[in-house]
């Protein structure tokens, strides 16, 4: 089987000749380029900077010859724009301050207070108020909440909280053309995030894209919005599927043969422990809508469709299969009811488990290679039977996780498929 | 119970903010005992502590509570500190040093309000130096670390250890989405709690030891 072939037959629940891989084909499975670096090196690779794919996370590139050492089973389409609003395009070299010389794109423009704290800007415009802060001592930008001094809580207007949906740009056209004919024959599957199809992602609602954004900006109002005014909600998320589906249809027409996967959506859903909102307003807000996105991609195109939810999220898996998606990711098994043996026995045959390979919280960071050799050949033996599982960690490889236990993660999937 | 104190505790438990903020200014203006207001209000913030643990309310339903608590507050606090009354334990909180997270840290900080506790929120991205002052400043009962990174762990038991020196002793517990009660355990915190409303029953539990 070739890696794609190997992907489409797991995500179909057929069981591949071996258990495909996952390693860097989205901005939820990648890996942070400061363990790129050390997995380049490990593998002997071509010293060279490492790209940031994914500038919010600080994510590293997983360039063709790390994929082929890993022997890794898909490929990233990233969009055009990255979180901050300017386009992965011209790289420059940028110092991390941990010391790591990167490739950064040319609008990745930063300023150090006096306390060591990194400000990136929307668009790169560093006339604008920040949008983006690295801590000295961190390894990850966050975003800066900018709530427009006008906002009333008491008056909100639907076209604030959609100003960041629109018709696809000629420049974003003309990625999808270009991604499409780079990618167009690869043996791997192709991975895409599709845009406007994530209904409340709390990483979004601050905009860091924007440069003045309007309307409810504030993670703990987006939160309390669900609580006060679901109908306002729904009304943003209609709109926004009705965009969506626009833009949806344009990518199918250019790329539509060359995706494999797309992922639609990363709100996450759960806690550690519990959940962000019950199964009833999931099941009345939520369901509907992305149903009606999963049901054009499956009448339209051959894609499989793929949701991101971290925590405790079992009472909503059998929602998330009702709205039509393929796929589940990260599968964090650590998190309250989330079990691995149980989520296979449940839901096994109906979705596949893209994630759920090792703990990133835990043994992935903190624990010995044979502690993670051990857990990733448990996950394997539990998951993989029947189809319906892509090797991936519980959401991307962490800074400072010892590059040992990368090797020993690869390693054991490898062992399990009886290639070591 | 009188009228307007049974729709504060309503309103806090429907987190209507409005309806808080009415019902305790009725109460204010009837002339009604300060501490009674209070009582109702954390009845209230109490409600909702239990059913978020019992997982039939969820962070924005608590959210929402917090705030219409806020709104009462924002008019009770002043006729309490003008009589005197102050809460009998106090807590400095913040998000250790790295850390930009604070939705965890400001939920346990809005179910310590609610329980009564004064509450000194240091914020996020907390070093080590400033808890200490903090704890120098404050005297409070204890302190409360937060981190969500597994990359912000590491600050957290370099926090943990710095503020174990201080003297006299002062009582340490943390959360957050990567800490495990092993991990607090190996640093050498007090306690640990999994979710908001657990944190507020163990710090009600260590400042009740303590005394």
């Amino acid at each position: 089987m070739t890696p794609k072939q190997r992907i489409r037959a797991a995500i179909d629940h057929q069981e591949p000749d071996k258990l495909p891989i996952d390693f860097g084909s989205s901005g939820i499975t990648g890996i942070h380029c400061s363990v790129v670096e050390k997995l380049r090196d490990h593998y002997k690779l071509e010293k060279r900077p490492v790209k940031i794919c994914e500038p919010y996370q600080m994510l590293g590139e997983v360039e063709g010859d790390l994929l082929d050492a890993m022997r890794i089973d898909a490929q990233a389409i990233f969009s055009h724009g990255t979180i901050f609003g300017f386009p992965n395009e011209n790289w420059k070299p940028w110092t991390a301050p941990w010391g790591q010389e990167l490739l950064v794109a040319e609008r990745f423009n930063t300023t150090t207070d006096n306390a060591g704290n990194i400000y990136i800007y929307p668009e790169g415009d560093t006339d604008a108020p920040a949008s983006g802060r690295m801590p000295k001592t961190s390894y990850f930008f966050d975003s800066i909440e900018r709530i427009d001094p006008d906002f009333d809580e008491d008056e909100l207007k639907l076209e604030d909280n959609l100003e960041e949906f629109g018709p696809m740009s000629q420049e974003e056209e003309a990625h999808w053309t270009e991604q499409a004919e780079k990618w167009r024959g690869c043996e791997r599957a192709i991975t895409a995030p599709l845009s406007g199809t994530c209904l409340g992602d709390i990483a979004l609602v601050p905009a860091p894209f924007l440069k003045k954004p309007k309307g409810v900006r504030g993670v703990a109002d987006w939160y309390m919005l669900s609580a006060d005014e679901p109908e306002f909600l729904a009304s943003i998320f209609d709109r926004q599927v009705e965009i969506a589906l626009e833009n949806m249809a344009k990518v199918a027409k250019i790329a539509g043969d060359v995706i494999d996967v797309v992922v639609v959506c990363g709100t996450d859903f759960g806690t550690q422990t519990s959940l962000f909102c019950g199964v009833p307003q999931m099941r009345d807000i939520w369901l509907p809508r992305y149903k009606q996105i999963n049901e054009w991609i499956h009448q339209n195109t051959n894609w499989r469709t793929f949701k991101h939810s971290c925590g405790a999220i079992e009472p909503l898996v059998e929602t998330f299969i009702d709205c039509g998606f393929d796929i589940l990711n990260p599968v964090q098994c650590s998190a309250d009811g989330m079990a691995p043996e149980g989520l296979k026995a449940k839901y096994g045959d109906r979705i596949t488990f893209w994630g759920g390979g090792v703990n990133t919280q835990q043994t992935l960071p903190f624990g010995t290679p044979e502690e993670v050799r051990k857990e990733v050949l448990s996950r394997c033996e539990i998951f993989a039977p029947g189809g319906g599982f892509v090797f991936n960690s519980i959401h991307n490889v962490q800074a400072r996780t010892p590059v040992e236990n990368v090797i020993a993660m690869i390693d054991a999937v490898h062992e399990f498929n009886g290639d070591k | 119970m009188n009228e307007s104190l049974n729709q504060l505790t309503t309103a806090i438990k429907a987190g209507k903010r409005k309806d808080a903020r009415a019902a305790t200014a009725a109460a204010l203006e009837a002339g009604l005992p300060p501490q009674s207001v209070l009582d109702a209000l954390t009845e209230g913030m109490n409600d909702v502590g239990v059913r978020f643990k019992a997982n039939t309310i969820f962070v924005p339903e608590v959210l929402v509570a917090a705030r219409a608590m806020q709104k009462s507050m924002d008019l009770l606090e002043p006729v309490l500190i003008a009589s005197g009354i102050e809460p009998e334990f106090s807590i400095v909180i913040g998000t250790v040093e790295g850390d930009l997270h604070d939705i965890g840290k400001n939920l346990v900080m809005m179910m310590l309000k609610g329980a009564n506790f004064k509450v000194i929120d240091l914020g996020v991205n907390v070093s080590a130096e400033a808890f200490a002052n903090a704890v120098a400043e404050h005297k409070p009962d204890l302190v409360a670390l937060s981190a969500l990174l597994t990359t912000t762990m590491p600050a957290m038991e370099s926090i943990v250890c710095d503020l174990s020196r201080i003297e006299p002793p002062i009582k340490i517990i943390v959360g957050g989405a990567p800490i495990t009660p092993d991990f607090a355990d190996q640093i050498g915190a007090d306690g640990y709690s999994a979710d908001a409303a657990s944190a507020v029953e163990l710090a009600q539990k260590l400042c009740a030891n303590a005394q």
